[in-house]
């Protein structure tokens, strides 16, 4: 647990002990029930906590694309701790240590893009915590690494096209870039495939048939 | 039910909330995340919600020929 250093974190905060200030204050000093009484207490009961309440799920969100919330769950912490690891050279670790992934690593390779690839993202997040709480809550570490696996693998490219075009000419200029163009941009060779760039993560390799998607 | 006393149980009952909705930013992990945007939220609603009603008696009240 760690003081919140964020802006709209230290915002949500005063908003919040503001609104209990005049809570606390009504309950201990007993005043009237006047005019006056009533509008301090709108700002207790209503202003106050709805702007913290907007301000701390915009901060929340936020969090939510962080490494440390997605490595929270037991069953996500071979993949945290690897890419935590400066030692490690996986895919996801070597992304994890590029500024433009950084502590948000996980959410730039798994996010969805296009126009409501953030609520999509989100909705598949509460998927994952559904299927957390009623299968995986008490499955080993062990266990679980060899069932889980991607729900969409076929969509995974999408994400390294984000930033690896597979335009440029430099990249088309390697002969196993180029041989396989159009199934790599279609999603049925990945970039993430041994073979090629290997798995992302060190310790997974190709899903059972019965894994279950996640 | 006593105005005043709803009141009172409408502030202890924002004062959780607000716990609850603080609570994620000091530990940004999966449940405190999801409690605050949920648990804590209705609890913040149903406070205000309360006081809202109070507010609308304590109006009545006032119009009614005495």
């Amino acid at each position: 647990m760690t003081f919140p250093t964020a802006p709209l974190a230290i915002l949500a905060l005063g908003l919040a002990a503001l609104s209990a200030a005049i809570l606390v204050s009504f309950l201990a000093l007993r005043p009237p029930l006047v005019r006056l009484t009533k509008i301090w207490l709108l700002l207790g009961f209503g202003v106050f906590p709805i702007a913290a309440a907007f301000a701390g799920n915009v901060q929340g969100f936020e969090a939510t694309k962080e490494r440390q919330f997605c490595g929270s769950c037991h069953v996500m912490s071979l993949h945290r701790d690897d890419s935590d690891n400066p030692a490690s050279n996986s895919l996801a670790a070597r992304h994890a240590r590029n500024p433009m992934f950084g502590s948000e690593n996980c959410y730039v390779c798994h996010a969805d893009y296009g126009m409501f690839g953030t609520v999509v993202t989100k909705a598949g997040g509460l998927r994952h915590v559904w299927l957390y709480l009623t299968e995986y809550r008490s499955v080993p570490v062990e266990a679980a690494k060899a069932t889980i696996h991607l729900r969409e693998p076929e969509k995974m490219n999408d994400n390294c096209m984000q930033c690896h075009s597979t335009k440029d000419s430099l990249w088309l200029a390697v002969p196993d870039h180029r041989a396989p163009l159009e199934a790599e941009r279609a999603g049925r060779l990945s970039c993430a495939s041994e073979g090629c760039h290997g798995f992302a993560h060190p310790f997974f390799r190709a899903p059972p048939t019965d894994a279950r998607p996640l | 039910m006593n105005r005043r006393r709803v009141l009172d149980a409408a502030c202890l009952v924002a004062l959780a909330a607000l716990a609850l909705m603080t609570w994620q930013l000091f530990d940004p992990r999966v449940w405190p995340v999801i409690i605050a945007m949920s648990v804590g939220q209705l609890l913040g609603t149903a406070s205000l919600v309360a006081y809202v009603s109070v507010v609308i008696a304590d109006y009545r009240a006032g119009l009614r020929p005495r």
